[in-house]
């Protein structure tokens, strides 16, 4: 855990020094669909519910849906 | 069902370019779009060495159908998420040792038939900066209902090259097992509740003009029944397998990173995610997804993915037990036991004009103890192998 938190804190610490402000007319790349954290939301969401109720680790930068995923 | 709604206040180009960059799932504008997806999902069989039967038994199959209608309606953005399943087969029930202490898998005997009903609607506004969103959702099956509630808010300055984004939900969960209580299954419950919090906070940067990168903290808070009713451990000192039992407490955290970066020349994307897990269970947990958005002429997009998955075992789990713990808990369901996954995608989609997008996908999973980034022990008979195969159609208005 401890080691998470730091490289997670170096990431985010690298990430901000070598952030260059980027300029309206330059971001087209940037919202293209593919580029979205999540391009495809229903399929997504879909596979984090198998994925669910397969495995013991949940959570991350989503909030979960309901159901059992007993089996 | 998702129901997301958005007010436009204002929409300058460049918040509207640093909103599309750095959104976060469910906050997206969007026209009008209905999307429907058909998934097959079946589970190898489980081989006849792992069973205690010494015949290969077949598992679980699920075929599922996910609807979705969003857009704007009125002062904002809707989303409305319709899911219908319908589950059969055999699962793990408790695992023996063989004649040699091999654990082996005994299945539930009689073939489940289920169907599950989840519906999610979300409504989102904008503010200025400032997006949030209200998320419910309620899932229904014959022997689990689950109510959620959430909200998520995402803050985007104006002309800034980062978006701050959190989320809090809460999910309120009642189980009434099949023949609990019943004369041929006297030792089951009859029913049960827990109730679950999650949130999570996070930030998003625009590193350049081709790349961005969000980092998330995580939280989530378990109380209640945490017991799989249906599931059994087996004891060597009685020779016989009892009701399995877990903590009534559970406390996770995870921390994830995503870098998305486009290559112009290749007219492809590159997404790296990866999450680290932790519990109070002990479980420690390392997810890596690596995903290529390969763009092809101006129709299509490609997109293989590889997904490596590990995870260490819960304090109390074992495959079989040699006698009682101090504490009472036991648990024999492989996914409190250690091992890995390894799991590749390929998913298709076509637009065939300004309307209809059609597509498809293919996964295929795979558990196994050599997979795990520490050596395994003894590996659980029961890990899962499955494919699921993906048909889809999508109308934009």
């Amino acid at each position: 855990m401890k080691r998470g938190i730091l490289a997670l804190t170096a990431l985010v610490w690298l990430a901000g020094c070598s952030t260059q402000p980027v300029q309206p007319w330059e971001r087209g790349d940037l919202a293209r669909p593919e580029m979205a954290f999540e391009p495809d939301p229903l399929l997504a969401g879909y596979r984090r519910h198998v994925e669910f109720s397969k495995e013991a680790a949940t959570g991350g930068p989503t909030l979960g849906g309901g159901g059992c995923g007993c089996n | 069902m998702r129901v997301q709604l958005n007010m436009t206040f204002r929409t300058p180009k460049l918040s509207a370019l640093t909103s599309a960059a750095l959104a976060i799932p469910g906050l997206a504008h969007a026209e009008l779009q209905t999307d429907y997806l058909y998934s097959h999902y079946a589970e190898g069989d489980l081989p006849a060495g792992n069973s205690a039967s010494g015949s290969a038994s077949e598992r679980y199959t699920i075929d599922s159908h996910l609807f979705r209608v969003g857009g704007n309606l009125g002062a904002g953005d809707a989303n409305l998420n319709l899911t219908l399943e319908t589950m059969s087969g055999a699962s793990p029930w408790w695992v023996q040792p063989d004649a040699n202490g091999k654990p082996v898998q005994v299945m539930s005997g009689a073939s489940i038939d289920e169907e599950r009903v989840d519906i999610e609607a979300s409504y989102g506004m904008q503010f200025g900066p400032i997006e949030p969103v209200f998320k419910a959702g309620y899932s229904s099956e014959e022997d689990y209902q689950s109510v959620n509630v959430g909200v998520e808010a995402q803050y985007t300055p104006e002309g800034g090259v980062y978006s701050a984004s959190a989320g809090i939900g809460y999910s309120d969960d009642r189980i009434e097992p099949t023949d609990g209580g019943s004369a041929k299954y006297p030792d089951r419950i009859r029913s049960a509740d827990k109730n679950s919090l999650t949130a999570y906070a996070g930030l998003s940067w625009i590193i350049d003009a081709q790349t961005v990168l969000q980092t998330v903290f995580s939280y989530s808070l378990h109380d209640g029944y945490l017991t799989d009713p249906y599931k059994r451990a087996y004891f060597v000192s009685v020779a016989n397998a009892v009701p399995e039992s877990r903590p009534d407490g559970r406390q996770s955290w995870t921390l994830s990173a995503r870098w998305r970066h486009y290559l112009p020349a290749l007219a492809a994307a590159v997404h790296v995610d990866y999450r680290y897990f932790q519990d109070d269970w002990e479980i420690e947990s390392h997810t890596v997804d690596l995903s290529w958005q390969q763009r092809l002429g101006e129709t299509w997009l490609v997109s293989p993915s590889l997904r490596w998955y590990s995870q260490s075992q819960a304090y109390f789990y074992a495959p079989y037990y040699a006698d009682f713990r101090e504490d009472g808990f036991a648990s024999s369901d492989y996914r409190l036991s250690p091992f890995g996954a390894l799991s590749a995608r390929l998913d298709v989609r076509k637009s065939l004009d300004q309307h209809w997008e059609v597509g498809g996908g293919v996964e295929v999973y795979d558990a196994s103890a050599s997979y795990a980034i520490r050596p395994v022990d003894v590996e659980n008979p029961g890990l899962v192998e499955y494919y699921s195969v993906q048909a889809r159609v999508n109308y934009r208005f």
